[in-house]
């Protein structure tokens, strides 16, 4: 391999990618973020209902540990009432064991996800 | 039917040719000898490294009292720049490329730190620098000019002979890095009228640890040794001579010296055929000149995808990248954004080198694994 070596949780979420994919019909919030340095681009697709994440979608440019956080967010996400949807990325960098320079990309990958969560929480009249 | 090799870093180094890795090993199995002894082992030694010094200089056009051993292409830049230039008295000025290797452009920087002035030019968007720029950087205290002749980044040649021309014509030395291009293109030191040239053996399916830097003979540049101790290889590279290296690098010379031209000819049918699977590719874009490069290599910008996760996706394809990750010093290459390639395109990049195992089915199969990979990451991307 070309590569530097992986954490196999990694190399498995990046090459697996559960949770991939483009919204299939109404009812999506959708949040992105972006980080030209890296030309990292991260769009988070949200789904809802009684106040729960019911589902996670995630489209993804950007190194192998940022799409393996959007895809650990797929499977972890759905269940978490909005609240508390968003995740707290120096647990999730820990479990996957990921090198302290890839913090910036794991933002991205939070803040498209604030963003998409912020369209779903009912705003205070 | 084996499995074609997907092997395509062979600008990085390459499989020593098993009758060169039998030399070496016949040469260690026999009788020591230090080649600076008087005595009969050490005659004998002393005769090998002679033949294999022989060998080197008959695929460079070099008389062989010209060759100098050393333990590779990044010792020889370093012997031919630092010591060309504190050999050189009052001449504190250094002319060089920003696509020239590490090993020239940190010795560059090191005599900078000391006080010299440095000049680093900018070549096209193709990579060549046109040989009146470089003349043209010339000054009255310029000491040395040193160019590489094949780039290991992008395979681009450089216009050698008139580039000498331009530095005969002010009366300054020329060092070329000749590490890509000994036994891929044609060498000869004399029509090329350099001073100073660095050689590698690991480059052409020799061993690592051993290289060789070309002096002219007359008129001799005077050189500064860097490393001081029992005055061998003519006073210029103190050190016993690794004996049985050298005579692994012979091999590898004499080999390239016979079968080069061929073989070049073929790695340049198998990278025309890379370049027209890949190149047919949406988004591929090709680094550096489209003619005038060395045989062996080819590299490639690749849009819209990111470039560790490119490199991640190739499987047993073995390529270098320009990807920070793949590189020690974590910045995208330098060579390619010299070239004007954005970080994207520059860390989106890989570099296919070709070697004496390379095939037909190995290129194919590595069109079909770059394909997938980027076909998979941009149905990934947004769109």
């Amino acid at each position: 391999m070309s590569g530097p070596a992986y954490p196999p949780a990694v190399l498995d979420l990046f090459l697996r990618a559960p949770g991939a994919g483009r919204p299939d019909g109404p009812g999506w919030a959708s949040g992105e973020a972006r980080e030209p340095l890296s030309a990292t681009h991260v769009r988070v697709h949200l789904k809802a209902a009684d106040g729960r994440i019911a589902a996670l979608r995630w489209e993804a440019r950007g190194c192998p540990y940022t799409l393996a956080l959007a895809a650990l967010l797929s499977t972890q996400a759905p269940g978490r009432p909005l609240g508390q949807a968003l995740p707290d990325i120096r647990a999730l960098a820990r479990e996957l064991d990921a090198p302290v320079g890839k913090l910036g990309r794991f933002l991205v990958v939070q803040d498209a996800m604030a963003a998409a969560v912020l369209l779903l929480v009912p705003r205070p009249a | 039917m084996s499995a074609p090799d997907l092997y395509f870093d062979h600008a990085a180094t390459t499989p020593v040719d098993p009758v060169v890795a039998a030399a070496m090993a016949e040469c260690l199995a026999s009788a020591p000898g230090n080649p600076a002894a008087t005595h009969a082992a050490g005659r004998a030694a002393r005769d090998r490294v002679e033949a294999a010094r022989a060998e080197v200089a008959a695929l460079v056009g070099a008389p062989p009292a010209a060759v100098v051993f050393t333990s590779g292409a990044t010792e020889s830049d370093n012997l031919a720049i630092l010591g060309a230039v504190r050999a050189a008295g009052s001449a504190r000025h250094l002319v060089t490329l920003r696509t020239e290797h590490r090993a020239v452009l940190d010795a560059c920087r090191r005599l900078e730190r000391e006080g010299h002035r440095l000049t680093q030019l900018k070549p096209g968007r193709d990579g060549r620098i046109d040989p009146a720029a470089v003349g043209a950087a010339i000054g009255p205290d310029t000491a040395l000019v040193s160019v590489m002749l094949v780039n290991n980044e992008t395979g681009v040649i450089q216009d050698i002979a008139a580039i000498a021309a331009e530095c005969r014509r002010r009366g300054t030395l020329l060092h070329v890095d000749a590490a890509q291009a000994a036994g891929r293109v044609p060498l000869d030191c004399a029509a090329l009228d350099v001073d100073l040239l660095s050689l590698s053996a690991h480059k052409i399916h020799g061993p690592q640890g051993v290289g060789a830097l070309v002096v002219r003979r007359a008129p001799r540049p005077a050189l500064a040794p860097q490393l001081l101790g029992g005055g061998q290889e003519g006073g210029l590279r103190a050190g016993t001579v690794a004996v049985h290296q050298v005579v692994g690098m012979g091999i590898a010379y004499r080999i390239a010296r016979e079968q080069g031209a061929a073989e070049s000819a073929a790695l340049a049918v198998l990278r025309d055929r890379l370049w027209a699977g890949l190149g047919g590719l949406p988004g591929v874009l090709l680094n550096g000149a489209a003619d005038g490069r060395a045989p062996h290599i080819l590299n490639v910008s690749i849009e819209g995808v990111d470039g560790e996760a490119l490199l991640a996706g190739l499987g047993e394809l073995t390529v270098a990248s320009g990807a920070a990750c793949g590189a020690e010093s974590g910045e995208p290459s330098y060579v390619l954004r010299a070239l004007g390639r954005d970080d994207a395109l520059a860390q989106a990049s890989l570099r296919f080198s070709l070697g004496r195992g390379s095939s037909a089915a190995g290129v194919d199969a590595a069109i079909a694994i770059v394909a997938a990979a980027v076909r998979r990451l941009r149905s990934l991307a947004p769109a």
